[in-house]
C-alpha cells in the first residue's frame, strides 16, 4: 500500500493523456477545494491570532505582535508539561518499539497456529475507544492499585502505541525477503548476528515511520491521557485543553503555533527519512 | 569411493500433512556437479533447504563429509548457497556482500577484502566492488551471489534454480559460467532445476524427483537414452508413447520418427501406418502431427520432426497416409508407472 | 524444541505489557469498577437506555457521527481522487498537505474553530462587519461548531484511506470505460466509486469511530450544553465520579464503536465474495 501511495504521488507515474491538474468535473473540484478549507483555513486562523497586540482572541488581530509567544515560553505549566509530555512520548515509543519489533519477527518470521489472531491481539488497542481505555487505567491502576501517573500514563501510552509498531514494522518486514537472513545463516552469522546485520538495517525504514507515529500519538494524545492527569505529572494537550477552558487569551494560539512549527519539523524530518506519505501508507490498510 | 561430500539417508520432511521429502537416500559425490531435477513442488528445493541446514529434517540423517550434521544450524555447516531470489543484501556494496562471510567467520578486514577480490575476479565482476546489487543486471547479480557464497570457501556449493530469472540467452551464458567455475575450483556443486535442458548440460549427475522421491539417478547420457517410466520420458522431453506388439511401453522423440512413404520397407525398425493430421514449418524442420494404430493396437497422436535435407521419403502434407518408422534403437523401454505409494527409490 | 522458546521469549515481553497496560484493566473495569458490583452497572446501562437525557445523548453522539462520515466521506473522496489520478507536481504537495495535520495536535486544531467561530471571531465580525446582521450569531457550543471541528479532524484520515484505494484501481479502466463511451461523470460512478468501495467503507468506518469516541471537539466546541458520550464519561469519572454511571457509558460507547466496525467488516466481506 505504501508503495501505492508514493506512485501515485509521484508525477511520472500514472498513465494516459496529459489531464494534469484540470479539473475533472466541476462538482468534484467544489468539493474538494471545499474539503481543502475545512482542514487548513482553521489552523491558519490560529497562527494569524498569535500574532496580536491586543488581549483577545479576536480576528482581525489588533496590531501585531510576538508578545504572546513570550508570555506562553514563559508559563511555567505549559514549560513542564512539554517537558513531561516529551519524556511520556520518547519513553512510550522507544519501549513500544522494544516490544513490538520482537513480537512482530515472531508473528512474521515464526511458524505458528494462530497469527492472524496474535496479531489482532496486538492490533486491538486501536480498536478500543482510548477514553474506555483512559477510564479503566485510572480506575483499576491509579485507584485500583494506586501506581504513580507516571506508571500509570507510561503502560497505556505504550500499550496504545504497540500496534502501530507491530503494524508499521510488519509491513516494512513484509517487504524484505526472508532469504536474505537465511543467506546470512549460511554465510556463518548465528540468528542474532543475522537480525543485527541484515534484518535491522531492512526494518530502518519501518522503524522510523514507527517511531516518528507513535512519538507524534503520544506527544498529541488527550482521550487516553485525560483522566490520568495529577498536578505532579501533566501533559502539554490538556494542560492546553484546561487552559483554553479557563481564559480565552491570545496566548494558547501563541503556544499552539509552537506546537504548529514543532510539527512542521518532524514532518520534514519525515519527509526526508523515510517518505511523508509513506509514513501513513502502513497504518490503516 | 572416497567419502561423500554429503549423504541424506532416509531423510523425510513433512509440513503438517503434507510429505515434501519421502525418505530418500542420496549421495552427493565429491569434487563433481550434481542437479536435483524435478517438476515444481517434487521435493528438491526442499531436499537443498535440508541440506543447507534452513531445516530440519523430520526423520533420517544428514552427513556431511561423513560427519553427522543433522542438527548443524547452517551458520556452522560451511555450505555456500546460492539463492533463487539471490539475496543479496541490499544496504551493503558488492565487495561487502562477498565479504560478509569471511567478516563472520572473523577474517581481519585486508584479508577479507583480498578474498572478496579474489571471488570477484573469479566471476569477472572485480571492478564493480563499490556498486550497490540494485545498481547491477540481474545476470551480475547473479554473479555476486555466487562470488559470495564461493568467499567463504565452502565444502559444497548449493544452487537453487540460480538460472530461472535470468532471460534465455543469459541462462545459456552462464551454463557455461557455472560448469568453468566448477572446474576451476573443484567444488563439489549441487544444483536445484526444473529445466532438463540445464540438467543435461550441467550436470555430472543428475537426480530426478518426483512427490518426495527419487525416480532415477545417473550420469545424463546414461539416463537420457533409458528413462525409467512414463514421467521421467515425459519430462525429459520424450513425446510419443507407444505400446509395443508384446505389450511393453516404449517412448520415441520426434526427431527419432521416420515418415517414409506407405509402401517402405521397416528394416530395423518398428513400423505402422499413420495419418498426416496436420504440418507446422518450423525453419529448419517439420513439425508433423500423425494419428496412428501403434503395434499394441492403440490409436495415437504422434509428432515428428520431419528434416527436409536428410529425409528420405517425400514431404508429407495433411491427410497423407504414410508409414513411420521408429528405430529400435531409439525406442525407450518403460517401466509400467508406479502406483503412487510406492516408491522406486 | 529451540524455536518454540525463543519465539515465546519474543512475544512474551509485549504480551505482558499489552495485559497490564490494556487488556486486564479493560476487562476489570466492565466486571469491577471501584465499589461498584457488576449488576449494578447493568442496572445503570438499563437506566441509561431508558432515561430521555441519557438517550439524547447518545443519539446526538449517533448523529453527530453519521454527519461527520457522510461529510467527509464526500469531501474526501473528490480529493482523493483527484489527486491519485492527477500527474501534476502539485499532487504531491496537496497530498502533503491533506495529510499533514494527522501529526498536528487535535487540541491546536480544534482551537482554530475558537477563532474562527467564536464571538469576537472570523465569521461573527465578517457577519457584523458587513452589516448583514447586528449581532454575531451564536455559532459556537453547536451542534454545527461540533460537525465542523470533527469534519476537519477526521477528513485527512478519509482522504489518505480513499487515496489507497483509488490508487489501487487501474486508470486504464476509466480509460476503457470512456473509449465504449461512457461520459467521464458516468465512468466516475460506474468504475471508480464501485471498485473503490472497500476504501470507502474502511473510511467511513474509521471516520464514524472516530466521531462517535473524539473528546477534545465536543469539550471545546460543544461545551456543557451540547454533551456527546465522551464529554458525559468524562464528567462521570472526574467530577461526579458515579463508576457505574462512567462504566456503562464506556459499554454505550464501546458497543457503538464495536457495532459499527462488525458491520463494515460484513459489508466489506460481501464486497469480497459478491
Amino acid at each position: 500500500m505504501s508503495q501505492t501511495v508514493k506512485q501515485g504521488a509521484s508525477p511520472a507515474a500514472g498513465h494516459g493523456t496529459s489531464h494534469g491538474m484540470r479539473p475533472r468535473h466541476p462538482v468534484a473540484g467544489t468539493l474538494a477545494v471545499a474539503g481543502y478549507v475545512v482542514m487548513i483555513v482553521p489552523i491558519l486562523f490560529v497562527v494569524a491570532t498569535a500574532f496580536t497586540a491586543g488581549s483577545t482572541l479576536r480576528f482581525p488581530p489588533e496590531g501585531l505582535s510576538l508578545k504572546w509567544f513570550g508570555e506562553a515560553v514563559a508559563y511555567t505549566p505549559f514549560v513542564e508539561a512539554v517537558v513531561s509530555s516529551l519524556e511520556l512520548a520518547v519513553l512510550a515509543t522507544g519501549l513500544a518499539l522494544l516490544l513490538g519489533v520482537p513480537v512482530t519477527l515472531a508473528i512474521h518470521r515464526g511458524r505458528i497456529p494462530g497469527k492472524g489472531l496474535l496479531e489482532g491481539l496486538f492490533l486491538s488497542p486501536l480498536v478500543v475507544p482510548e477514553l474506555v481505555v483512559g477510564l479503566a487505567l485510572y480506575q483499576q491502576l491509579m485507584i485500583g492499585l494506586h501506581l504513580d501517573n507516571f506508571t500509570t500514563l507510561l503502560l497505556g501510552h505504550t500499550a496504545l502505541l504497540l500496534p502501530y509498531a507491530v503494524r508499521v514494522t510488519g509491513a516494512s518486514l513484509a517487504l524484505t525477503d526472508p532469504a536474505l537472513e537465511e543467506a546470512a545463516r549460511g554465510l556463518g552469522a548465528s540468528p542474532l548476528r543475522a537480525f543485527v546485520t541484515v534484518t535491522l538495517p531492512m526494518l530502518r525504514p519501518g522503524l522510523i515511520s514507527a517511531g516518528l507515529l507513535g512519538f507524534v500519538t503520544s506527544f498529541n494524545n488527550v482521550p487516553l491521557s485525560l483522566l490520568l492527569q495529577t498536578r505532579d505529572f501533566r501533559t502539554l494537550p490538556v494542560t492546553m485543553l484546561d487552559y483554553v477552558q479557563q481564559s480565552y487569551d491570545p496566548m494558547v494560539a501563541a503556544a499552539s503555533t509552537l506546537v504548529l512549527a514543532a510539527t512542521v519539523v518532524v514532518a520534514v524530518i519525515a519527509e526526508r527519512t523515510v517518505g511523508f506519505a509513506k509514513i501513513f501508507g502502513g497504518i490503516n490498510r | 569411493m572416497t567419502t561423500p561430500a554429503a549423504e541424506l539417508v532416509g531423510v523425510s520432511q513433512r509440513f503438517g500433512g503434507f510429505t515434501a521429502v519421502d525418505a530418500i537416500d542420496l549421495q552427493i559425490p565429491r569434487g563433481r556437479l550434481t542437479t536435483l531435477l524435478g517438476p515444481s513442488g517434487c521435493g528438491k528445493t526442499t531436499t537443498l533447504r535440508l541440506l543447507a541446514g534452513y531445516s530440519a529434517p523430520t526423520s533420517g540423517r544428514i552427513l556431511i563429509d561423513g560427519d553427522d550434521a543433522t542438527r548443524t544450524p547452517p551458520e556452522k555447516r560451511n555450505l555456500g548457497m546460492v539463492f533463487q531470489s539471490y539475496a543479496l543484501f541490499p544496504h551493503l556494496t558488492v565487495a561487502d556482500n562477498v565479504a560478509y562471510g569471511p567478516k563472520m567467520r572473523g577474517v581481519p578486514a585486508a584479508e577479507r577484502r583480498r578474498r572478496a577480490d579474489e571471488a570477484l575476479d573469479l566471476v569477472g565482476l572485480a571492478h564493480l566492488g563499490d556498486r550497490k546489487p540494485k545498481q547491477l543486471s540481474g545476470g551480475q547479480q547473479q554473479r555476486v551471489a555466487l562470488a559470495r557464497a564461493i568467499a567463504i570457501r565452502p565444502r559444497l556449493l548449493l544452487l537453487d534454480e540460480p538460472l530461472s530469472n535470468l532471460d534465455a540467452r543469459l541462462r545459456v551464458q552462464m551454463r557455461a559460467e557455472i560448469r568453468r567455475i566448477q572446474s576451476e575450483t573443484g567444488l563439489t556443486v549441487v544444483l536445484v532445476t526444473h529445466d532438463q535442458d540445464e540438467a543435461l548440460e550441467l550436470s555430472d549427475e543428475m537426480v530426478l524427483m518426483r512427490a518426495g522421491k527419487i525416480v532415477q539417478s545417473g550420469a545424463p547420457r546414461d539416463v537420457f537414452p533409458a528413462p525409467a517410466d512414463r514421467f521421467v520420458a515425459e519430462f525429459l522431453g520424450y513425446e510419443n508413447f507407444l505400446t509395443l506388439a508384446d505389450g511393453r511401453q516404449a517412448a520415441v522423440r520426434p526427431e527419432h520418427l521416420r515418415i517414409v512413404s506407405a509402401d517402405a520397407p521397416a528394416g530395423e525398425a518398428v513400423a505402422f501406418d499413420a495419418v498426416v493430421r496436420d504440418v507446422a514449418y518450423r525453419g529448419v524442420d517439420l513439425l508433423v502431427t500423425l494419428e496412428a494404430t501403434d503395434p499394441g493396437g492403440h490409436a495415437v497422436r504422434l509428432l515428428a520432426d520431419h528434416r527436409a535435407d536428410t529425409a528420405t521419403g517425400p514431404t508429407p502434407s495433411a491427410g497423407d497416409r504414410v508409414r513411420l518408422l521408429a528405430p529400435e534403437a531409439r525406442l525407450a523401454l518403460l517401466e509400467p508407472d508406479p502406483t503412487p505409494t510406492e516408491g522406486i527409490s | 524444541m529451540r524455536a518454540r522458546s525463543s519465539l515465546l521469549l519474543l512475544l512474551l515481553p509485549g504480551l505482558a505489557f499489552l495485559l497490564v497496560g490494556f487488556l486486564l484493566p479493560a476487562v476489570a473495569m466492565l466486571f469491577a469498577p471501584p465499589g461498584v458490583t457488576f449488576p449494578q452497572v447493568l442496572e445503570r446501562l438499563g437506566a441509561m437506555l431508558t432515561d430521555p437525557y441519557d438517550l439524547g445523548i447518545i443519539w446526538r453522539t449517533v448523529r453527530i457521527g453519521l454527519i461527520v462520515t457522510a461529510l467527509c466521506v464526500v469531501l474526501g473522496f473528490p480529493i482523493a481522487s483527484l489527486l491519485a489520478r492527477s500527474q501534476s507536481r502539485w499532487a504531491g504537495v496537496l497530498l502533503a498537505l491533506a495529510i499533514f495535520p494527522l501529526l498536528l495536535s487535535n487540541v491546536v486544531r480544534t482551537f482554530g474553530w475558537l477563532v474562527v467561530l467564536g464571538s469576537n471571531g472570523v465569521i461573527g465580525q465578517l457577519l457584523t462587519g458587513l452589516g448583514i446582521v447586528e449581532e454575531a450569531p451564536q455559532l459556537l457550543y453547536t451542534e454545527l461548531a461540533i460537525v465542523l471541528g470533527l469534519t476537519q479532524l477526521f477528513l485527512p484520515l478519509a482522504v489518505i484511506t480513499c487515496y489507497s484505494a483509488v490508487a489501487q484501481v487501474d486508470p486504464g479502466l476509466d480509460e476503457a470505460a470512456r473509449g465504449l463511451g461512457a461520459s467521464r461523470t458516468r465512468a466516475f460512478w460506474s468504475i471508480l466509486v464501485p471498485l473503490s468501495l472497500p476504501g470507502i467503507v474502511v473510511a467511513a468506518t474509521l471516520v464514524f469511530a472516530g466521531s462517535v469516541t473524539a473528546y477534545t471537539t465536543p469539550y471545546l466546541l460543544g461545551g456543557s450544553s451540547q454533551r456527546m458520550l465522551s464529554t458525559q464519561l468524562f464528567s462521570y469519572a472526574s467530577v461526579t465520579v458515579d463508576w457505574a454511571a462512567a462504566s456503562a457509558t464506556a459499554i454505550v460507547m464501546t458497543v457503538l464503536v464495536f457495532l459499527v466496525s462488525g458491520i463494515s467488516t460484513l459489508v466489506g466481506r460481501k464486497g469480497a465474495t459478491s
